[in-house]
């Protein structure tokens, strides 16, 4: 958990100013390939970070989605429901 | 029966009688009273079977014991409490939510508890009894197993036991059904010095009725009735269920009407007793009769009672009747965490179906279809290892009753944490049957299972298995998950190989190279790429490698690679080019490294640069543009020269005209020196021209060249150079030869800095020390900046983990004064040990900077640190010491920030909800600021979220930054809702944070919902008090820059304007004015001043210049008194005063004749003489013109006399200069003193062959334009002619007099021939 905080960070530093949603609550059942995928309806999507825990074998429910274009950002931020496998996700911020 | 109940009746008839305790008379107040007041305090032993519990209750109790903690004054105490505090709270809610206490939370906190030191009584109360009901998942003998090591422990730790621990205990035993003698529990409690009481005997009358012996209880309620002590309710429940036991219902029933003949109404929890009794017979019918005799009375079972009589219907086999008992739960508010207690326990008992049953019967909400419940229970299902087979069912009963969606997930989730595989297969096979897919990284936690015990085999079964389920690995399973079971990844080819699963794409060897990169063995990539026939395309390979590059220092590979990359055909087909490809690269290379990371690898980058240089590796300008903005915003400008050297230079043009103009200066410069002609100009632009070129090598040989023609500018210029491309031997050199030709000569603030960089980091740490001290010396001006400079050399060397140089620099940064001890400039002593991620030493330094300097370095990131560990024992540490040196408001709020930090929301929460804490301003803007500058949107949002309720906090002031942060990344929508957020929150936004708002929203070409406010001058003084600092430091620097350029005008209204907004500075800045003020002679301001600071400045006092400085200015001004005072002052305090300082005052008491104030000072600068470079003789001649102005020349004469005559001899003749009393006699013409002088000195001439003073005599004569007199002199003693030496310093001290050199060197009265 703390961790993933601290890439996340690193990640933040050089995605200031990028298009970028970070996501909370991501299944355990989806990984990077499943939220690239829900996220393609909005635009493209440039790149998508899931971070696995290597001591458990799981990912710790956030990833980060990196689109385009800030419209295609704008456009999965409008829709208030991303469901995946399922399970409401939540969008936390961007960038 | 009859004869076991008559003690109890005769007991009980007694009653009446007055002088009883109070329990007993409510008893026998008779029916019809309320259960409470039959609940006597902490004497409720419950339901008699082991069953459940009232949490509430058990809660209730020890929260009073909390309050009664909390009011012993003692700090000791405190300590103990908040960990209790703790600990309550964290099982406390866990009760409340779950009806139960996790293992691992309750293992938790005992380890807490344990590391707490002494745990106090009450934490052990605490633990013990969390040991009973509340622990469902386990079985009971794990239970009673857990309290007696928690027992056993806490008892080694030196927790004291009372009576309650042993009946808590007790508690324990009977709700776990423990088997155990009662009798030998009470020889232990005797042992132990410990009373029983009446809960003790209760408790042991109900462990006897739990195994049915009823005369063991019988034998226990007769001793209670010869100790008189009262029988409550709770005795005759477990004799209801000690003869059910025994197999006497009739008995049992029985019961209820002696307690009611001894005036004692059966409550509820005897008919509960009773009830139980009936279902564990499995008589239906009964239980029903008794429940309608319950609804007839005014008694009220609870649901929580219900699920018991559920619970032992299922336990003793009779399932078939708990849908009855189902029907008649009303499901009251809060039923859930008992119902979750009640369903646990089921499936530990192994009664699953019975579980599901009740969990099915649950009402819950099935709207949104989106909150799943019953997890609970297929989690522990799946940790009792109940059948997969029943699993599926479970699962699809409760998503066919939309109980929970994604039941088998869930349960396989589960089955993958607890790391069952085969129950994990089966579960995906379920899946994939109902059409979810089965995806790889579901294999990953079992691979990961198997990995962590080097189980090949296991992995290979997995890797089948996969296999079997058309799930292919993927590049990420073969390095993270497969690679690490095996010694190197060599042997896992072979060993797939064997097995016949080795994948035929290239996704296998797409992998090793990774896994290879990873652990930097750059030889295998390099033989990889020359050998590799595969397609490979650049971009593939750029993550991997640049993680090898990361992890290899190896520069020659990193070169090799880089250049086969570069030139063969096979990488670099893309459209990019070999060019722009490669630049990428390098820029993603650098890119990923953080910025202490470049830091620490400066000298390798440097190397590969040059490298790829002569590989003729070029970069296209646009990316060099970007490389250099990385390297400069990691703060190693220094390496940008040797990436410039890879640009690609299409247009020479430009660099040419620099080369010719070189070469013009250099051709000027050779003619200029045939012609014999000064060059000192010419060299020195060559030689700047040559630095800004850096152009190390032809500017040091210039230097040698012209050596003798250069001057002070140039060296300082190339001093700067050799710093820049890291030459300390010649940066030193050079600064040795600037040195000798002006030793006086200062450099700026950056070169001296550039110099104690270079040199710290080639471990020239003595030369480096000396170049500081020199700064302090020469008064360097230190701005922000140059202190900002000294952290990032410490830190860098901290990064390359260069322990000496860090603290020897530190140590001499600090104690010379050149910065004050910060957090900022200590913390890379701690950076040191948190890089190594030695947490023990890192908290340890830190701790000691906090004895040293009061401050506490980097303290947070210590504590994210341990807490990403999870030390707790560290973490407990650096709490109890920040608790104890700061405070425990101050230690919440480091754990609060670092719960925070490391994303542990939960427990951050927890902590700012601590009863009692307060908003801390700073503390909060700190963090805020931390927030903003790393952009962490996250946590900044979620600091303000958990501070909602937090007393006292300045809820404007956090959405303020919270406003600043979403202003920064641009987020209007977020704004807007902070606006939103503001006003369901009733706060009152201040202008400032209405105008940034307004700001955000206008930007993002939004409209603006209210009216913005004007800046109005009230706000504009708020925001000064809200934010001091940026404004004390820009005033102190202006200050201070007025004082080196000495404006003392300037400087001294920047002071009165600072006065006028009550901003103080620190004591050096106004000793810094002080001086200034009095060396303008401006006495009164400077006087002014140092009021100010003394009432603004605890402890202020002037400095030794300063106060040198104010004795000259008092003397100056005749206030000798003051000036007196002044010296004393100076000295008391350690000072060492200036000479011309002491000299002028003494000089000064001797012309007023003051002898006891010289005599007075004498005996103050005892033993410093030699310190402020005082000669005796300045108070030989000064005690002596004292004496003369008091008209006791006698005494003076004889005085000198003596001295120069007496066997003891404290001067040797040829220095006892009297010159300064020769020339003041003469000057002030007393004329009987000249008189007899001139007798003493020609008699020590004449008799004692002294003729150093005869001399002085003649000289000073000469000097005062008495030539007359002076020839006379000489004519009577002729020796004079020959003292050859005085005359020689006579006339060189005369020329310089002439040559208007400041007078006080001659004046000082030691005019002896040194």
């Amino acid at each position: 958990m703390a961790a993933s905080a601290v890439r996340g960070a690193v990640a933040l530093r050089t995605s200031v100013g990028r298009p970028v949603a970070f996501v909370r609550k991501i299944p355990w059942t989806a990984a990077s390939s499943e939220l690239r995928e829900h996220f393609a309806q909005f635009g493209h999507v440039r790149k998508c970070i899931v971070p696995f825990d290597k001591d458990t074998g799981f990912h710790r429910g956030m990833g980060w989605i990196q689109f385009s274009s800030e419209e295609e950002l704008q456009n999965a931020l409008q829709q208030e429901n991303h469901v995946i496998d399922g399970v409401k996700c939540l969008i936390l911020f961007f960038s | 029966m009859a004869a076991l109940l008559r003690p109890a009746r005769w007991l009980l008839r007694a009653g009446a009688v007055p002088g009883l305790p109070l329990p007993l008379r409510l008893l026998a107040g008779g029916p019809g009273r309320p259960r409470v007041a039959l609940c006597l305090p902490a004497a409720c032993p419950g339901p008699a079977a082991g069953g459940l519990l009232s949490q509430a209750r058990l809660y209730a109790i020890a929260a009073e014991k909390k309050n009664y903690l909390q009011e012993e004054p003692t700090s000791s105490h405190r300590r103990n409490a908040s960990q209790f505090d703790w600990a309550l709270m964290r099982l406390d809610n866990s009760v409340r939510r779950t009806g139960r206490i996790p293992k691992t939370l309750l293992q938790k906190v005992f380890d807490n508890t344990c590391h707490s030191g002494s745990p106090g009584g009450n934490q052990a109360l605490l633990l013990l009894r969390s040991c009973g009901s509340l622990l469902p998942e386990l079985k009971l003998s794990e239970r009673t197993e857990f309290a007696h090591r928690i027992w056993d422990k806490l008892q080694k730790l030196g927790t004291v036991y009372d009576v309650s621990h042993y009946n808590a205990l007790l508690k324990v035993y009977l709700q776990n059904e423990y088997k155990f003698s009662p009798t030998d529990f009470l020889a232990k409690m005797e042992e132990a010095n410990i009373q029983p009481n009446r809960v003790t005997y209760q408790r042991l009358i109900a462990a006897y009725c739990n195994v049915g012996d009823i005369e063991g209880a019988s034998k226990i309620l007769g001793f209670m009735k010869t100790k008189d002590l009262p029988v409550t309710e709770a005795v005759f429940s477990a004799l209801v269920t000690g003869h059910a036991r025994a197999g006497d219902m009739e008995n049992a029933e029985n019961i209820l009407t002696v307690m009611k003949e001894a005036g004692i109404e059966p409550g509820p929890d005897t008919y509960l007793a009773l009830l139980n009794a009936y279902a564990e017979k499995g008589d239906i019918d009964h239980v029903k009769q008794t429940l309608e005799k319950v609804e007839k009375s005014d008694l009220y079972l609870m649901d929580r009672d219900l699920f018991q009589i559920i619970f032992s219907f299922s336990k003793a086999g009779y399932p078939q009747y708990v849908s009855e008992i189902l029907e008649k739960i009303t499901y009251e508010r809060r039923y859930i965490p008992d119902a979750m207690n009640l369903i646990l326990l089921l499936v530990t008992e192994k009664l699953e179906d019975t579980a599901l049953q009740i969990l099915l019967a649950c009402p819950i909400s099935r709207e949104d279809g989106l909150n799943d419940f019953g997890s609970f229970f297929l989690r522990h299902c799946v940790t009792m290892d109940t059948p997969v087979e029943k699993l599926k069912h479970y699962c699809k009963k409760l998503k066919d009753a939309q109980m929970h969606t994604s039941a088998l997930q869930f349960t396989l989730q589960c089955a993958l944490l607890a790391n069952k595989p085969d129950l994990a297969k089966a579960l995906m096979n379920a899946l994939k049957e109902e059409g979810f897919p089965v995806r790889t990284h579901y294999f990953w936690p079992l691979l990961v299972g198997y990995q962590k015990e080097k189980n090949v085999q296991g992995v290979i079964e997995i890797l089948k298995g996969m296999h079997e389920m058309g799930v292919n690995p993927d590049q990420e399973t073969y390095v993270n998950y497969v690679f690490p079971c095996f010694d190197s990844v060599k042997s896992v080819r072979a060993v797939l190989q064997e097995n016949g699963c080795l994948p035929e794409s290239n996704v296998f060897s797409q992998a090793e190279l990774k896994s290879e990169a990873v652990n930097g063995n750059l030889d295998y990539i390099l033989s990889f790429l020359e050998s590799n026939t595969l397609p490979f395309s650049f971009t593939s390979l750029r993550g991997s490698l640049i993680l090898g590059f990361r992890r290899s220092m190896n520069i020659n590979l990193w070169s090799k690679i880089t250049e086969l990359l570069y030139k063969d055909g096979r990488y670099c087909q893309e459209p990019l080019g070999p060019t722009e490809a490669v630049g990428y690269f390098l820029y993603n290379l650098i890119d990923s490294m953080s910025d202490s990371e470049v830091q620490a690898k400066e000298e390798h980058l440097r190397q590969y640069f040059h490298q790829l240089k002569e590989m003729n590796v070029k970069i296209p300008e646009n990316i060099y543009r970007g490389i250099r903005n990385l390297l400069d915003n990691y703060h190693v400008p220094e390496l940008i020269k040797d990436v410039n050297i890879l640009v690609e230079r299409e247009k020479i043009d430009s660099r040419k005209t620099m080369q010719l103009t070189i070469s013009d200066l250099e051709s000027t410069l050779e003619k200029l020196k045939a012609e014999n002609q000064p060059v000192g100009d010419v060299l020195k632009q060559l030689i700047l021209m040559l630095c800004s070129e850096e152009n190390m090598q032809k500017a040091l040989e210039l230097k040698a060249k012209y050596e003798s023609d250069m001057a002070v500018g140039g060296y300082a210029a190339l001093i700067n150079l050799c710093c820049r491309h890291d030459n300390a031997e010649d940066a030193l050199n050079l600064k040795q030869e600037f040195d000798r030709l002006d030793s006086s000569a200062v450099l700026d603030t950056n070169k001296y800095v550039g110099l104690v960089k270079v040199l710290g980091k080639h471990g020239k740490l003595q030369d480096a020390i000396n170049i500081l001290k020199e700064m302090k010396e020469k008064d360097v001006l230190i701005k922000d900046a140059t202190v900002l400079s000294f952290f990032h050399i410490l830190n860098g060397a901290a990064l390359r983990g260069e322990t000496e140089t860090v603290q020897q620099l530190h140590e001499a940064i600090v104690t010379l004064g050149l910065a004050k001890p910060s957090t900022t400039i200590s913390s890379p002593l701690v950076t040191l040990y948190l890089e190594k991620d030695d947490l023990p030493t890192a908290l340890e330094v830190a701790i000691d900077c906090h004895k040293k300097y009061k401050i506490l370095p980097r303290i947070h990131d210590v504590l994210c640190k341990l807490i990403e560990k999870g030390e707790t024992d560290l973490i407990q540490k650096a709490m109890d010491f920040v608790s104890q040196e700061q405070g425990e408001m101050t230690m919440l709020y480091d754990l609060f920030f670092a719960f925070l930090q490391t994303g542990n929301y939960k427990e951050a929460k927890k902590i700012i909800e601590t009863p009692g804490i307060r908003a801390r301003p700073t503390r909060l803007q700190w963090f805020c600021d931390r927030c903003i500058s790393s952009n962490q949107v996250e946590t900044l949002e979620k600091l303000v979220e958990l501070t909602q309720k937090l007393f006292e906090c300045d809820r404007d002031q956090l959405y303020y930054n919270l406003l600043k942060i979403y202003k920064i990344n641009g987020d209007w929508q977020r704004a807007d809702a902070v606006w939103n957020k503001m006003q369901e929150e009733n706060i009152i936004p201040r202008g400032k944070t209405l105008r940034l708002l307004a700001e955000i929203l206008r930007n993002s070409n939004q409209e603006v919902p209210f009216d913005v406010p004007e800046l109005w001058d009230e706000d504009e003084k708020h925001s000064l008090d809200s934010s001091p600092l940026p404004e004390e430091s820009n005033l102190q620097k202006d200050l201070l820059n007025a004082c080196q350029w000495k404006k003392n005008k300037d400087a001294y209204n920047i002071f009165l304007k600072a006065q006028n907004r009550n901003v103080v500075f620190n004591g050096e800045t106004y000793n810094s004015l002080i001086k200034l003020l009095l060396t303008k002679d401006n006495f009164t301001q400077a006087m002014q001043v140092k009021d100010f600071a003394e009432t603004h400045i605890k402890g202020f006092t002037l400095n030794d210049a300063a106060s040198s400085l104010l004795i000259i200015t008092q003397v100056r001004r005749d206030y000798l008194k003051e000036a007196l005072t002044t010296l004393k002052t100076a000295l008391d305090l350690e000072q060492i005063p200036s000479r011309i300082a002491v000299t002028r005052l003494i000089q000064a008491c001797a012309l007023k004749g003051d002898l006891e104030s010289i005599q007075a000072i004498q005996k103050m600068v005892n033993g410093l003489e030699d310190s402020i470079g005082l000669s005796n003789m300045v108070f030989i001649n000064n005690i002596a013109l004292a004496q003369i102005k008091n008209n006791n020349i006698d005494v003076a004469i004889e005085n000198i006399e003596n001295m120069l005559t007496s066997g003891n001899q404290t001067m040797e003749p040829q220095y006892f200069g009297l010159a300064y009393l020769f020339r003041k006699v003469i000057e002030e013409q007393l004329e009987p003193a000249v008189e007899k002088i001139s007798i003493m000195a020609e008699r020590l001439a004449n008799q004692f062959a002294v003729y150093k003073p005869v001399t002085d005599l003649f000289l000073q004569l000469v000097d005062s334009g008495k030539v007359d007199d002076a020839r006379a002199l000489l004519q009577r003693c002729g020796a004079i002619a020959e003292q050859t030496p005085i005359f020689l310093v006579f006339c060189i001290r005369s020329s310089r007099r002439r040559g208007k050199v400041p007078t006080a060197f001659s004046e000082d009265g030691t005019g002896s021939a040194q």
